[in-house]
C-alpha cells in the first residue's frame, strides 16, 4: 500500500467505511509509516474541530412557523383535476407492475389459471345438466357450436339429423345421448312399471327384457293392478314380436288370466297359436284357450291349426280342444 | 451485515416492519390524502430543518427550503416508486435545494481571524484557542463560538457539493452510499468528495489545535 492510498483510507477508516481487512491493511502501514500515522492524528483532530460548529436542534418557533406557512401554501394549490388523478392512478399502477414483474406474471399465470378451471367445470356441469334435461323430457338434443370434443359412441343414443351447409365444410348432426341413472322402487310405483314397459320393448338385451316381461307378468298373474292398459299391452307386444321364446312364453303366461275378458289378448293369443314359432308357444297357447268361451274366431284357428299346424302334437291337441266346442261355448 | 435482536429478529426486517406503516401513509398521500402528507411531514421536519439550518445558518433561508422541499414533495409524491426509502426520495429534495442555495450564495462570511476579547486585546484565532470547553467560562464559551465560526469559515471554502458530502457523513452520519444515491451519484464519487473536503478543511484549520 502506498501512502496516498492510506491517506484516502484513513479518512474512510476515520468514518468507519472501511472494510474491516483494510483496516488491518491500514494498520500494518500505518505502524511503519510516521507521515500517515501523522496523517490520520490530524483527520481525527479535524473532527473534533468541526465539532465545534455542531448541528443545533431547530426552535420550536421555527418548526412551528415552517410548517404553518407550508399548511398555508398547501391550501392554496389548487385541487389536482380529475383527469390528472385518473392518469396519475394510471401511472402509479403501471408503475407498480413495472416494479413488480414476477408478481404481475404470477398473477397473470394465477388468474388465467382460475379461469380455465372455472370454465372447464361449468362446461362440465352444464353438459350434464343438460343431458339430463334431454333424457327426461325426451327434449331434442342442442346445437353446440364451434368445434367440440368427440363424444364416446357409447353415450349416444342415436343419431336423429345430419344438415350440411351449402357451399361448406360444416356439418350439423344431431344426437341424443345417453345419461346412465339408476332408480329403486316397488313394483306398485309407477315409475319402476313405466320403466319396466320400456325394457320390455326397448332393450336391446334378451335377459332385460326377459326381465322385466317376467316381472310384469308376475304382476298379472297376481293381479297387481293389471287391469290398466299399459302392462298388458306390452305383454301382447312382447308375445307378438319379441325374438325371443323365453320372453315370448313369459309374456304368455302374464296374459292368461284375461284371454276371456280381453278380446284384444283373445286374439293376440290366437295369432300366437297359428304363427308363433317354436311349438312350446303354441302348445301353452292352446292350454290356455280351453276354459275360455268360445267365438268363432277361437274356432276357426282351432280348425285351421287342427289341420295345418306341423307339428303332430299340436294338432291332436287342437282337434280334442274342437271336440269340446259346446264347454267352450 | 444485519445483526439480530433477541427476538431473532434482523435489523432488516425491523426496517422493514417499521416502513409498513409509512408506506402506507405514502399511499393514502399518493392517493390525494392530505392527513396523510401532513403526517409524513411531521416525520421528517425536524430532519430537514436540522439539515437547512446547519448548511445555510440562516433561520431564513432554512424555512425557505423547507417550504420549497415539502411543496416539491406534495407535488411530485405521485411519482415516488418505492425503489428507495422515503428517507432517502426527500433527503434528495433538499440536498438538491441545499445545493443550489449553496452555489448562489457569494462568499460573504467575514474573516474573523482576529477579534477583540473581553479585555480590549486583539486575539488571533489561529494561535489562542482553549482545549478547555467549560461552558460556566464566559471567556471560553467566547472561545468556542469563535472556533465554531472559525470553522464555518473553512466549510464555506468547499465547493457546494464537498460542502453536502461532508455535511451528510460528518454532521448527520450518513453512509457514503446513501449519500451517493441522495446526490444521484455513486458510493466511490461521494467517498472522493470527502477525502477532498476534509483534505481542504486540514489546510484550513491547520493553525488550530
Amino acid at each position: 500500500m502506498n501512502c496516498e492510498l492510506a491517506h484516502e483510507r484513513i479518512v474512510t477508516a476515520a468514518y468507519g467505511e472501511l472494510p474491516d481487512e483494510q483496516i488491518h491493511e491500514l494498520e500494518r502501514h500505518m505502524a511503519g509509516c510516521p507521515d500517515c500515522h501523522t496523517e490520520r492524528e490530524q483527520l481525527l483532530a479535524l473532527k473534533i474541530l468541526a465539532d465545534a460548529h455542531p448541528v443545533a436542534e431547530p426552535a420550536a418557533n421555527l418548526v412551528a412557523r415552517s410548517r404553518r406557512h407550508l399548511e398555508e401554501a398547501l391550501d392554496a394549490l389548487p385541487p389536482k383535476r380529475w383527469y390528472e388523478r385518473v392518469s396519475q392512478r394510471m401511472m402509479n399502477n403501471f408503475a407498480s407492475l413495472q416494479a413488480a414483474p414476477v408478481a404481475a406474471c404470477l398473477l397473470l399465470v394465477a388468474g388465467a389459471g382460475a379461469g380455465c378451471l372455472g370454465g372447464y367445470e361449468f362446461a362440465q356441469n352444464r353438459a350434464a345438466h343438460t343431458a339430463a334435461a334431454a333424457t327426461a323430457a325426451n327434449v331434442a338434443p342442442q346445437t353446440l357450436p364451434g368445434p367440440q370434443a368427440p363424444v364416446a359412441p357409447a353415450e349416444i343414443a342415436n343419431i336423429s339429423s345430419i344438415v350440411r351447409e351449402p357451399n361448406s365444410q360444416v356439418v350439423e348432426v344431431r344426437y341424443n345421448q345417453v345419461v346412465p341413472q339408476r332408480i329403486e322402487g316397488s313394483l306398485d310405483d309407477p315409475a319402476i312399471r313405466q320403466l319396466l314397459m320400456l325394457a320390455s320393448e326397448n332393450s336391446a338385451s334378451a335377459g332385460v327384457r326377459d326381465d322385466s316381461v317376467g316381472l310384469l307378468a308376475a304382476e298379472c298373474r297376481a293381479g297387481h293392478g293389471c287391469q290398466a292398459a299399459g302392462i298388458r299391452d306390452a305383454l301382447m307386444v312382447a308375445l307378438r314380436y319379441d325374438k325371443n321364446e323365453g320372453v315370448r312364453e313369459k309374456a304368455l303366461k302374464g296374459l292368461e288370466p284375461y284371454v276371456a275378458e280381453d278380446v284384444r289378448v283373445r286374439d293376440a293369443v290366437l295369432e300366437a297359436l297359428l304363427n308363433d314359432a317354436d311349438p312350446r308357444i303354441r302348445t301353452a297357447a292352446v292350454s290356455i284357450l280351453e276354459p275360455v268361451e268360445g267365438d268363432t274366431s277361437v274356432r276357426q284357428v282351432l280348425h285351421t291349426v287342427a289341420i295345418s299346424d306341423q307339428s303332430p302334437q299340436i294338432r291332436t291337441v287342437s282337434r280334442q280342444v274342437l271336440s269340446r266346442v259346446p264347454e267352450i261355448q | 451485515m444485519d445483526g439480530t435482536d433477541r427476538h431473532g429478529t434482523s435489523r432488516g426486517e425491523n426496517r422493514a416492519q417499521a416502513r409498513a406503516p409509512e408506506m402506507e401513509l405514502i399511499r393514502e398521500a399518493q392517493a390525494g390524502s392530505r392527513a396523510a402528507f401532513d403526517a409524513l411531514v411531521r416525520q421528517y421536519e425536524h430532519q430537514v430543518l436540522r439539515l437547512a439550518l446547519h448548511l445555510t445558518g440562516s433561520e431564513h433561508d432554512a424555512e425557505d427550503i423547507y417550504q420549497e422541499a415539502f411543496l416539491k414533495a406534495y407535488r411530485y409524491i405521485g411519482n415516488f416508486r418505492f425503489e428507495c426509502s422515503f428517507y432517502t426520495w426527500i433527503y434528495r429534495i433538499v440536498t438538491n435545494l441545499c445545493l443550489d442555495q449553496l452555489r448562489r450564495k457569494k462568499t460573504r462570511r467575514e474573516d474573523r481571524a482576529v477579534v477583540t476579547d473581553h479585555s480590549g486585546d486583539e486575539i488571533d484565532l489561529l494561535a489562542s484557542v482553549s482545549d478547555d470547553r467549560s461552558f460556566s467560562n464566559p471567556a471560553k464559551e467566547l472561545d468556542r463560538k469563535l472556533l465554531g465560526e472559525r470553522i464555518q469559515v473553512a466549510l464555506d471554502k468547499l465547493t457546494p457539493r464537498e460542502r453536502m458530502v461532508f455535511e451528510l457523513k460528518h454532521y448527520q452520519g450518513l453512509r457514503l452510499r446513501t449519500i451517493g444515491e441522495m446526490l444521484s451519484t455513486t458510493e466511490e464519487t461521494a467517498k472522493n468528495t470527502l477525502f477532498r473536503a476534509t483534505k481542504k478543511l486540514r489546510t484550513q484549520l491547520a493553525g488550530l489545535r
